[in-house]
């Protein structure tokens, strides 16, 4: 019923504005021209040249040159282009000289936003921008990636140094428990899936980043979306911000330029974890052996003479970590082409990605192609396509929470061990498999394959109305062949293997009706309507196979055993939305817009949702009283709020009560009830205000910008605690609410701007405070429950027992007795810190002397709390029989007097030392993650054209760069950048043998033919 | 050429808003395929059938490892050697109320409950000609006796409990209902008993219920509870059942096909439902994770020719690194993983016998009893004279007899001795605790004290 409402907009802006077309009929003449860079007088190519106040345009060749009729009457010409300061001038006939300046004010550039684009100077939104300039040459597998330190606001942080492994990115913190916290991508204006599609077990971590699949080599811009008014044309999806991805496309009137560009890194891991030795394992062993009152001559480790274990001098050492990390190599190559006449523009590029982990044997590969075509049918119709193919190729391996993960099986295992038996095969210990094993022999790979497609036709009804309608495609494949020999743990005994086939599909058509127009000299408006369709189908098969007659036969044909399963859901979300932007003289600009969305996850009384915003600039700097101060070049005061929702991240069919089957027994089919119904259940929403303030003075050299924000986001979808008695643990509802307050500042400093040597510095700093605002009942999540959300408290809180200092007399640890009754019960345990920064950001400084450019970027984040879960199993005071100690272990407490926070060795669980109630949840493994990280370095060389000219080629660059070449940072484990458990909702900065962030050494070549 | 590209394109542009309008519908209404709704569950024969072996699988998840972990660890005749904290605290006896696997067993018991409440409400009223009289009874009979097993299991292991006997169709049901008595929850387990009894065939099925198992596990409730001569009516009934006799030697039991005669029910694990024990009891040179390993004081026992016998079998050995390390063998189908879960066993009925004669003090009858158990394993008979003598044989027996199996700690605890043999002097400890996010999520439930 709705939709008729809105689709009736459109209808009524068509009749409004129906007289203004006739302006362009009257007889025309021509104008040629020139157009040069004003600095070395070089003429500029793909220039765009229109008449003012009409579409009538062109734009110019190789040579800078352009020929255009101009209509009577009229005689501006408005010339642009990117990066250049915009210029209007008068044609009077003839020949013209046009010479543009440089553009340095960030202020004036052409922003995408929502199904549209706008000046960033009327813009009212919080909005960042990055172009792809600032995102080339990063040795990172995707593109969210390269964001890290580059957007004020948006915290980016690999979960662990895994090429192609997942990134946890927040915009403006967490809104969500249950729902999803990532933000939207849309690439071209297809909303992508950034599912996971990798099925194989690997421990608790999100295995890869289907982001991965786009080459960040064809981006040309990233639009991040922050506030309400930005995001609220998005509606139900657009709560946790929006990224816009749009890639390069061809120019008119561009004589096809060939780019090729490639690089080559070398990557390490920049620090080691610390083992004991042989001998000093063995001492620790006797000692607790002591303290647990054992008999001295029973000593574990005495002379074998004895009946022991040997002497701890006569203990071994064995490095297991050095044979997993290695230096590991990286390489891209991309070839691109893009170019286009007058009617038809193209870009095609191609590229091939391949990186290591440093951590053996995971690596990562990717072919990509990409065509982006744009043909001008008629004067009237436009239509085009923006394609992406790409392959992937993870060979994939389990950290963290699994004793046959790699680094576990070399990190835990004790050092004293040899790794191989005394009949050469591999030694396994405990629980671990075997390092070597498993480098020699996992075999495990995921081949994803990926086209993003859509396809559009445009039709310009009226010189400034235009529908638009596309079509598009996500789908995302990925196949997987997991074969387990009879060597490694996960083979036994006699081989098994795995394989899945998983399939992710949205399907989008959208129409939009575009206006736009300019009344007279002051005012312009811009306005829009639109809807889209949209279905999300899931699907996954998947086969077991056991029992093979021998290590060369992988496949599942070959098993004994074979079983198999597949599975199916689906979404799907109809939208109506619209927008209009109103513009006097480029001073006070006001946005409004507003998207109702239904979706199909909901109960069918709760399906619509309606989500509005509003937006106000005033350009203060364009006002006399500002502009006689003399101080300001520019100077806007903005202001929005709205509301926005989110519904990713709940199941297909969350609202109705189910049985499921599966449940089976004696291989006869079994039902068994599923999940509780909610026929209420709907959108959690986010309110959201922002203001904001754009500066630029002294003469252009200092840009500010400064927004401010509150978020309130309330009705989540939470699974709420329901008594377990009932046969369930949780029914999603709309309970609860969560607030994020912060503030973003960005300042562009252009120190040196004009003349051969240049040079700018940007700096961004945002400060984010998450709460929740209302909750059901605490929840704990994460391994072992160490996370624990609490009514009061920020997401991600770690709830441990706080020591509070280890007695000098007994050598026992002391922890806080929180409800003052005694005894250490669970009612002791209490949130301790949490994983959000206090501050984060990140410093991009550029210099070019000629044709030297030098650059570098940090990143840094203040005031995280990362728990080191490597430090809770290897500092375990004797209580793991299986596992080996780092070198922490040895400041334990010895005899009275001594001063530690290590406690006396012992498995007393009477102690609490290491184990006992407080099972080893001792706050004095939760560390300060804050670091400041040198995160790029880079030295270039653009050779001179007039080297060039008798190669053939026009234009050279060569370059070294570093990454991660330092970080500073108090936290002890390997690198503050970590997230073990990414696969597991509401934690983060988890520390647990998760592979670093590496160091990479990288050279790299840029030739344009 | 243009005014057929214009018709074109608005034709296409009028299909797709009509598509638009049209597609909306089918958009927002999905049909989930491979869910049912839930009060559409249990319709016909066919429904009722799945939703019956549905419950059975829910006790399945419970007695696959839970289960037999939380009786067999807090006892004497294994240690914890892996590095899972929640399974240290059980092996020393130092459960706090956020220990995970106390939270995941609760929650699966109550699963399995809702699940057989679902199938006790629904299937009175179905009226399918598919669905014959007997199966039907058969089928209620079963559910009747799988929630007599778990308010069993949770009445031993919590004490008193929540006692919900209707299905759960919205998170009020059972609002305000708080912690029955453990003689109320003994009672309710009697009282679904007595029906199962009655309405369970007198098959010898040994993987799903039949009026055996109903009765044998009638003769532990009454053994639980004191009832000494209701256990030895019980016991006796089925020990007197020609579907049942002790096999030899004692690996038969545990030996693949499985279900022997001696089994009176046992939940069956096959390949395509696996049962990964093996892999907590397994050295990893041999593929496991070793997390389970048997105490020397229990390797001694079972070596034993005088103690263990041919019960030697639950253990075996393999050289890692050079010395010689004995594991756990009782779960060892690590290629079929179709290790079942021991529930009842007539050794057992035989054990339960003994005690409930000693008890009334029919010594002979019961030194009978306890050397039938013993002379089966190969071990010399008892000559215990007295009933303290036999009372303390019958429970050295039961430790052997089911070293691996889920009774040890709860057969202490029964007898009051858990502080003399393990050393848990506090009482308290002897109950498991109630999960901390189970009280916070539900006011009415009170902890068990000392947590």
């Amino acid at each position: 019923m709705k939709s008729f409402t809105l689709l009736a907009v459109p209808a009524a802006i068509v009749c409004f504005q129906a007289s203004p077309s006739f302006a362009q009929s009257a007889a025309a003449q021509t104008v040629t021209g020139t157009i040069t860079d004003a600095s070395d007088r070089s003429p500029l190519p793909g220039v765009t040249v229109v008449v003012k106040g009409t579409t009538v345009g062109a734009s110019t060749d190789p040579n800078g040159q352009f020929t255009l009729s101009l209509p009577a009457g009229s005689s501006a010409l408005v010339v642009s282009a990117v990066g250049y300061e915009t210029q209007t001038v008068n044609a009077v006939g003839g020949a013209i000289r046009i010479a543009l300046k440089a553009d340095v004010k960030q202020l004036s550039e052409v922003v995408v936003t929502g199904y549209s684009e706008q000046n960033r100077k009327t813009l009212t939104s919080a909005i960042s921008s990055v172009k792809g300039d600032a995102l080339k040459d990063i040795p990172a597998a995707s593109p969210d990636q390269l964001l890290q330190g580059k957007a004020p606001g948006v915290q980016v942080s690999a979960n662990s140094g895994v090429p192609g492994g997942g990134i946890f990115i927040r915009i403006r913190g967490s809104n969500s428990v249950n729902a999803s916290n990532d933000p939207l991508y849309v690439v071209d204006g297809v909303f992508i899936n950034n599912t996971n599609l990798i099925a194989t077990g690997l421990g608790n971590q999100v295995s890869s980043n289907p982001l991965a699949d786009l080459n960040p080599q064809d981006i040309e811009s990233i639009e991040i979306l922050k506030d309400a008014n930005a995001t609220a044309i998005y509606g139900s999806r657009g709560a946790n911000g929006v990224v816009l991805i749009t890639t390069k496309r061809g120019k008119a009137g561009d004589k096809t330029r060939i780019t090729f560009n490639t690089y080559h890194g070398w990557s390490k891991a920049a620090k080691q974890y610390d083992l004991v030795t042989g001998p000093e394992l063995a001492e620790l062993e006797n000692e607790r052996f002591l303290n647990d009152g054992g008999n001295p001559v029973q000593l574990p480790y005495r002379s074998v003479a004895s009946g022991g274990r040997g002497l701890p001098e006569e203990q071994p050492t064995y490095d297991r970590l050095s044979d997993v990390f290695r230096t590991a190599q990286t390489q891209s190559y991309e070839l691109s082409a893009a170019g286009g006449s007058d009617k038809t523009q193209f870009y095609i590029g191609a590229g091939y990605f391949q990186q290591e982990s440093i951590a053996r044997p995971s690596a990562f590969d990717r072919f990509s192609l990409r065509v982006n075509l744009d043909n001008s049918v008629t004067d009237k119709l436009r239509i085009g396509t923006s394609t992406a193919l790409a392959r992937t190729h993870r060979n994939v391996s389990s950290n963290d929470n699994n004793p046959v993960g790699v680094i576990n099986s070399a990190l835990f295992p004790r050092t004293n061990l040899p790794v191989y038996n005394p009949d050469g095969s591999y030694a396994k210990y405990g629980s671990f498999d075997n390092h070597q094993a498993l480098i020699d022999n996992l075999n495990n790979d995921a081949v994803g394959t990926r086209v993003i497609s859509n396809v559009y036709s445009e039709y310009r009804f009226l010189k400034n109305l235009t529908l638009r309608s596309s079509w598009s495609i996500d789908f995302n494949d990925m196949y997987e062949n997991n074969f387990n020999n009879t060597l490694i743990l996960a083979g036994q005994p006699r081989g098994t293997a795995s394989s899945y086939l998983s399939r992710d599909i949205t399907l989008l058509n959208e129409q939009t009706l575009n206006y736009n127009v300019e009344l007279g000299e002051n005012h312009s408006l811009q306005a829009l309507v639109g809807n889209t369709l949209q279905r999300n189908t899931f699907q996954r098969t998947s086969l077991l196979g056991q029992q093979f007659p021998g290590n060369d036969l992988t496949t599942i044909a070959s098993a004994a055993t074979q079983t198999g399963s597949s599975s199916r859901s689906q979404a799907g979300l109809v939208s109506f939305f619209g927008k209009a932007t109103y513009s006097y003289k480029s001073r006070y600009t006001a946005d409004v817009s507003v998207r109702a969305d239904a979706s199909s996850r909901f109960g069918a009384d709760q399906r619509w949702g309606y989500f509005p915003a509003v937006g106000l600039g005033w350009r203060l700097g364009e006002e006399g009283f500002i502009q006689n101060l003399n101080i300001f070049q520019e100077l806007k005061l903005r202001a929005s709020v709205g509301k926005t929702g989110n519904q990713a991240g709940i199941s297909d069919f969350a609202a109705l009560g189910l049985v499921q089957g599966g449940a089976n027994y004696l291989d006869l089919p079994g039902t068994a009830p599923l999940q509780l119904a909610n026929p209420n259940l709907s959108w959690e929403s986010t309110r959201q205000w922002n203001v904001g303030l754009d500066a630029a003075v002294l003469d252009n050299r200092v840009l500010l910008e400064l927004n401010y924000y509150d978020k309130y986001t309330s009705g989540l979808l939470l699974n709420v605690p329901v008594p377990r008695k009932t046969g369930f643990a949780s029914v999603v509802e709309n309970y609860g609410a969560v607030s994020n307050k912060g503030f973003e500042a960005q300042a562009t400093v252009n120190w040196l701007n004009k003349g051969p040597l240049q040079w700018s510095t940007t700096v961004n700093l945002a400060r984010n405070v998450n709460k929740i605002q209302k909750l059901a009942a605490p929840i704990t999540t994460g391994s072992r429950d160490i996370f624990r959300l609490e009514e009061g408290a920020p997401l991600y809180s770690f709830w441990l027992y706080h020591q509070t200092g280890v007695n000098p007399e007994s050598g026992d640890a002391e922890y806080e007795d929180v409800n003052g009754d005694g005894q250490l019960t669970v009612a002791d345990r209490q949130l301790v810190g949490n994983a959000w920064p206090d501050y984060f950001g990140g410093l991009t400084n550029s210099v070019t002397y000629k044709g030297v450019d030098f650059g570098f970027s940090l990143n840094f984040e203040q005031g995280a709390k990362i728990m080191n879960m490597n430090r809770f199993f290897l500092v375990h005071g004797g209580t793991q029989s299986n596992i080996g100690y780092l070198r922490e272990q040895l400041d334990r407490w010895q005899n009275p007097g001594d001063q530690t926070d290590i406690p006396r060795l012992t498995t007393n669980a009477a102690s609490n030392n290491y184990g006992g109630v407080v099972q080893n949840l001792s706050d004095r493994y939760l560390e300060d993650g804050s670091f400041l990280r040198l995160r790029t370095l880079t030295l270039g060389y653009t050779i001179p054209k007039e080297t060039l000219a008798k190669a053939r080629l026009s234009s050279v660059r060569v370059y070294v760069q570093a990454a991660n070449l330092f970080t500073l940072t108090p936290y002890s484990g390997l690198d503050p950048e970590v997230n073990s458990q990414s696969g597991v909702s509401n934690t983060k900065n988890f520390d647990w043998a998760t592979v670093p962030q590496p160091r990479t050494l990288q050279v790299g070549v840029t030739l344009g033919l | 050429m243009k005014s057929t590209i214009h018709y074109l394109f608005f034709a296409a542009l009028l299909g797709a808003t009509t598509l638009s309008i049209t597609a909306c519908n089918d958009l927002l209404e999905p049909t989930p395929v491979q869910q049912l709704a839930d009060d559409k569950a249990i319709t016909d024969a066919g429904s009722a059938r799945s939703a019956t072996i549905g419950v059975y699988d829910r006790v399945q998840a419970y007695y696959q490892l839970n289960w037999p972990v939380l009786g067999f660890l807090p006892g004497d005749n294994v240690r914890f050697n892996g590095t899972l904290n929640q399974f240290l605290q059980i092996d020393q006896n130092q459960l706090s109320a956020d220990n995970v696997l106390i939270t995941e067993a609760w929650t699966q018991m109550y699963q399995a409950i809702n699940g057989a409440n679902n199938v006790l409400a629904a299937l009175p009223a179905i009226n399918d000609p598919l669905l014959p009289a007997a199966e039907k009874n058969q089928l209620l009979g079963e559910a009747y006796f799988l929630r007599a097993l778990v308010y069993f299991d949770l009445g031993r292991g919590w004490g008193g409990v929540p006692l919900i006997l209707t299905p759960t169709r919205s998170k009020e049901n059972g609002a305000g209902l708080r912690r029955s008595t453990l003689a109320q929850t003994y009672d309710q387990v009697l009282a679904d008993l007595t029906q199962a009894e009655a309405l369970l065939p007198e098959t010898a099925t040994r993987n799903r219920a039949v009026k055996a198992a109903a009765r044998a596990l009638r003769a532990r409730l009454h053994l639980y509870r004191q009832q000494w001569s209701e256990a030895e009516t019980y016991a006796t009934q089925v020990i007197g059942s020609s579907n049942y006799r002790l096999v030899t030697p004692y690996r038969a039991i545990s030996t693949a096909p499985f279900l022997s005669q001696e089994s009176v029910f046992e939940l069956t694990f096959s390949n395509s439902d696996a049962n990964s024990m093996w892999n907590n009891w397994f050295p990893s040179a041999l593929g496991g994770q070793f997390n389970f390993q048997p105490l020397p004081a229990a390797i001694t026992l079972l070596n034993d020719p005088a103690t263990g016998g041919s019960r030697s079998a639950l253990l075996a050995s393999t050289t890692i690194n050079g010395s010689s390390v004995t594991y756990g063998n009782l779960y060892s189908r690590s290629a079929q993983r179709d290790d079942p879960s021991y529930v009842l066993r007539l050794a057992e009925q035989y054990l339960i016998r003994a005690e409930a004669r000693a008890k009334q003090n029919k010594l002979t009858d019961a030194l009978a009893d306890l050397n039938a158990v013993r002379s089966r394993a190969g071990v010399e008979p008892s000559k215990a004279a007295t009933a303290d003598a036999l009372l303390l044989a019958i429970e050295n027996e039961r430790r052997v007899e089911f070293a691996f199996e889920a009774d040890r700690w709860f057969d202490l605890v029964r007898t009051g001795r858990a502080a003399t043999v393990l050393g848990v002097t506090d009482q308290r400890r002897w109950l498991f605790p109630i999960p901390f996010n189970d009280l916070v999520a539900d006011p009415s439930l009170e902890q068990n004290p000392g947590y």
